[in-house]
């Protein structure tokens, strides 16, 4: 599968460094030289220095010849230009763009159309505000994916020292949850993902994750010892389109918000569009401030400044100051090894949401939705199990997957089956399997259809 | 660097190159001569070093983890040494020589492509061991590492690092989107110029035996030879056309090669660097067959044939004769020695300084030149219509005066050995550019035996700074590349 990534940026090196680890072809363009030097060292990948929006420079990566392009660079009308030409080159080739800004997402029917006919379009806020309200909705949480249309959710939760499952192995976890069966999917362990068997132990400090469906979440999560506090009290700081976007849903939410912004200007406006949220002009690091909204009744504090350093700051002066629960974004990919380590509970990221989401159409086979866990060590895939791939009709234990690779879930209409060694997969059900990075191009291919029928 | 992952991978490439010695070994065993002994001793203990290295530095991190720019040429400048330790074993077990340091000169001139041998009598030689000795010029030809990358699988990650200390030129070209494509189209454009060539030879009349050798010389533009009086020995004018075109094919960049067999006739003629190879071969043929038409040889025909080898032979680095040039007038002696730094296309299998570096040094000097004129003119180097970056240029001519500079030291070490002006002048020169044969005492008659043990290590030394175009050999030497 050849793959052409227009712009070299954090998103389209981080797809990039995925994709090519997956062993798929990957040409990468942008104009800055420093970036294209930082992707062919690094990765397996080809780097070509030139505009993506440019014809020629489509025509000469061989555009004509590639599955996918992805236009991913900061600027919105770069990638537009770079899927027009696209469109015009190449009508085959499966065209994901990046826009950001809102008046082009106002016409984003009119881009899927003639003569853009650009396949997917992401726009990475709206997705960060996607995973933020996610998290939001399960408290407790460290990580939650959705999948079949949310009714079942892969829920990554922190052992506390007091919680009861601590230091129990995995055979032994139904002494402890009684009728229930949980499904362990993962254990993540100083920064090490584990696809855990019947030996593991859990110890205080993992973040396990497990299965669960939506009507019994509560149940599941108090198991693992977490209270399912319902969400009341939102302190947003920063409200640029990120905390804009978030506040909006919050309102829906009909949670009770306040939001923080340095400038006045900025102040009015979002004070104008937004009804029932409570704007405060200020800057968010301030104590006083802070003490003033009674930080320390807060359910979540969300800093969401443009300034990562100053997040993660505020997050953690909030943290002390008696927040339950913050969410900090961070743009920067190399801090995120830090997360956990400083006491950061969540970490929001437009362009991890971006690439989360791209991913899961670059992926092969019919993967309906993905998602990546912590550390990007791992992903979870969303699949219709089609008639004629490898993984229908036998027993889960003697389908050809790699180690590492786990079916969480099976969905056969209404029902939802989590899944033994025994279970068989049927056609059509829509499965969700974990898998170590490694193991995924080998699940994509039991995934995949087998040649013989074509 | 982590000197045990750089160890860990010079075991692959050494396990790799024990594979490879089964080739000899079968001819070994066809043509039941005394070469299966050593070669088979040769295979085991490289095959068993190569797997005790692996295993020995197999610690955690070895896997997908990145390899650093100093890493890959470390890998590089030591695989390279390891592979011509290791492959001089079947010439000092086969009895060739008495000592190692000779055997060990012998290989790694095949390896490096070079060509220069401190053998006397060829004819005679078990068969296994001079298909060995060509086998080495194929294999370093297009590179070792270029190979390992095209076949396993292990080397993925970090075989950028690999692949761009290993690959001539100051920008290597990336074919395709993962280099291990990248490396097997180049393995297989090789392979299909080969096959072609050793084919056309056996129609002209030569054994498959020799023609595999002799194919292998021209394509990795080596020079080994089966034969005391190397191509002259045929006296065949086909034999010696076949030879001229493949070491012109040889010395051109073979990322045009790829892209004239995927349907771009014209991308020959759209490269600059090719045409400026092309124009100075033409120069240079046309000038020495005017130069000795009359005086050497009676007819013109004759003239071009001989005069053209010579110069395509050293233009190329390859290094077979078909004439023994130093009784040609001095004009034609001085083109083959101004042939030997210019060296062929950036991306061929040949050495020297490479035509691209002395184009964009050109290039370079005229702008400097220019912008006295008009010192407020804005210019940018430029090479078929891309501009090169300033950097590229500096590390072009940092490259010069390593080149020039080690040059320089090794031909006055080799004096202070009690070699003759000329022949130390020429046997660096020779070296360095991987090309084999030079002047004096180390003419296209002569050989190197006669060398003395210390200057044959320094000569060593040489042919691996120029088949490693200087820098990944003479990092090591700098001692910030050891600290941690």
């Amino acid at each position: 599968m050849k793959i052409v990534i227009v712009g070299a940026g954090e998103v389209g090196f981080h797809i990039a460094s995925r994709l090519a680890l997956e062993h798929k072809d990957v040409v990468v363009v942008d104009t800055n030289a420093e970036a294209l030097r930082r992707v062919q060292e690094g990765l397996d990948v080809q780097a070509i220095q030139g505009c993506g929006s440019s014809p020629a420079i489509l025509e000469e990566i061989g555009l004509r010849g590639a599955d996918i392009l992805l236009a991913v660079t900061d600027s919105d009308e770069t990638n537009l230009v770079a899927c027009l030409f696209a469109s015009l080159l190449s009508p085959t080739t499966i065209k994901l763009a990046r826009i950001r800004g809102a008046d082009y997402l106002q016409y984003e029917d009119a881009l899927r159309n003639e003569p853009y006919r650009i396949d997917v379009i992401i726009n990475p806020e709206a997705e960060a505000v996607k995973a933020v309200e996610r998290l939001l909705k399960v408290p407790g949480a460290v990580d939650v994916g959705e999948f079949a249309d949310g009714r079942i959710k892969l829920i990554g939760v922190r052992l506390d020292p007091d919680s009861p499952v601590a230091g129990t192995k995995l055979v032994d976890l139904h002494k402890k949850t009684g009728e229930k069966k949980i499904l362990i999917a993962a254990i993540v362990r100083n920064e090490r993902l584990i696809v855990p068997s019947g030996k593991d132990e859990l110890f205080e400090g993992d973040i396990v994750y497990f299965v669960s469906e939506e009507n019994e979440l509560k149940a599941a999560l108090k198991i693992f010892g977490k209270k399912a506090e319902p969400l009341k009290r939102v302190l947003l700081v920063g409200g640029g389109n990120l905390g804009l976007k978030l506040a909006r849903a919050l309102e829906g939410l009909s949670v009770h918000t306040k939001l923080i912004e340095k400038e006045p200007e900025r102040c009015r406006e979002l004070a104008q569009l937004l009804d029932k949220v409570v704007v405060l002009h200020g800057d968010g690091s301030d104590q006083g401030l802070l003490q003033e909204e009674n930080i320390r009744d807060m359910n979540v504090v969300a800093t969401l400044t443009g300034d990562e350093e100053t997040n993660v700051l505020t997050s953690l002066l909030a943290k002390r100051m008696g927040a339950q629960k913050t969410v900090t974004r961070i743009s920067r990919f190399s801090y995120f090894p830090l997360v956990s380590a400083i006491g950061l509970d969540h970490v929001v990221s437009s362009r991890l949401a971006a690439i989360n989401t791209i991913l899961q159409y670059v992926r092969r086979g019919k993967v309906l939705s993905a998602m990546t866990l912590k550390g990007e060590e791992a992903e979870v895939l969303e699949a219709v199990a089609l008639e004629t791939s490898d993984i229908v009709g036998k027993p889960i234990r003697k389908i050809p997957f790699p180690k590492g690779a786990l079916v969480i879930a099976i969905i056969r209409q209404e029902e939802v089956i989590i899944p033994t060694g025994e279970s068989v997969i049927q056609p059509k059900d829509q499965i969700v399997i974990l898998s170590t990075r490694q193991g995924i191009p080998q699940v994509e291919k039991a995934l995949m259809v087998k040649l013989e029928y074509f | 660097m982590r000197v045990s992952y750089t160890l860990h991978l010079v075991g692959i490439l050494t396990f790799f190159l024990g594979l490879t010695m089964i080739f000899p070994l079968l001819f070994g065993l066809y043509y039941q001569d005394h070469s299966v002994g050593p070669l088979l001793k040769s295979m085991l203990v490289t095959l068993a070093s190569g797997l005790a290295l692996y295993l020995l530095f197999k610690g955690r991190g070895t896997q997908n983890e990145l390899m650093t720019h100093r890493e890959g040429m470390g890998v590089v400048a030591i695989g390279w040494t390891a592979a011509g330790l290791f492959g001089a074993l079947p010439y000092y077990w086969g009895g060739l020589f008495p000592d190692f340091s000779n055997a060990f000169f012998e290989s790694v001139s095949g390896f490096t492509t070079t060509g220069a041998s401190v053998l006397t009598q060829l004819e005679g030689i078990p068969r296994g061991l001079l298909f060995w000795r060509s086998l080495t010029h194929w294999l370093g030809g297009m590179g070792i590492i270029v190979l390992s990358l095209a076949i396993l699988p292990l080397l993925g990650i970090g075989g950028m690092q690999l692949y761009k200390a290993e690959v001539p030129g100051p920008v290597p070209d990336k074919l395709k989107p993962r280099i291990k494509d990248t490396a097997m189209v180049l393995w297989k454009v090789y392979l299909l110029f080969s096959a072609a060539e050793t084919l056309l030879l056996m129609l002209g009349g030569v054994d498959l035996f020799e023609a595999l050798c002799h194919t292998f010389g021209t394509m990795a533009t080596g020079g080994f030879s089966t034969r005391n009086a190397s191509i002259g020995a045929y006296e065949s004018p086909y034999v010696d056309t076949v030879i001229i075109v493949f070491m012109f094919f040889a010395g051109i960049n073979f990322a045009l090669h790829y892209q004239f067999l995927k349907g771009h006739p014209l991308a020959f003629w759209r490269d600059p660097e090719c045409r400026f190879f092309v124009g100075v071969v033409a120069l240079f043929c046309l000038t020495v067959t005017v130069n000795i038409y009359g005086e050497i040889y009676e007819t013109m025909g004759e003239a071009l044939r001989f005069g053209g080898f010579q110069v395509m032979s050293i233009i190329t680095t390859t290094g077979y004769a078909t004439a023994d040039y130093e009784m040609w007038p001095s004009l034609s002696q001085n083109i083959l020695l101004f042939c030997m730094f210019l060296g062929a296309s950036a991306g061929s299998t040949g050495g020297g300084m490479k035509c691209m570096r002395i184009m964009l040094l050109l290039k370079h000097s005229y702008k400097q030149l220019f912008s006295l004129i008009h010192p407020h003119a804005v210019t940018q180097v430029k090479l078929g219509g891309r501009a090169i970056s300033d950097e590229v240029l500096h590390s072009i001519w940092g490259y010069f005066m390593l080149y020039l500079g080690l040059f320089i030291l090794c031909s006055f070490l080799l004096a202070a050995m009690g070699v003759d002006v000329v022949t130390s002048f020429a046997a660096v020169a020779a070296t360095i550019g991987n090309i084999g044969p030079g002047l004096g005492m180390v003419g296209p008659t002569d050989n190197y035996a006669h060398i003395p043990v210390l200057g044959k290590w320094l000569l060593i030394l040489c042919m691996l700074l120029g088949r490693l175009e200087i820098y990944t050999v003479v990092i090591l030497f700098v001692p910030e590349f050891w600290r941690k």
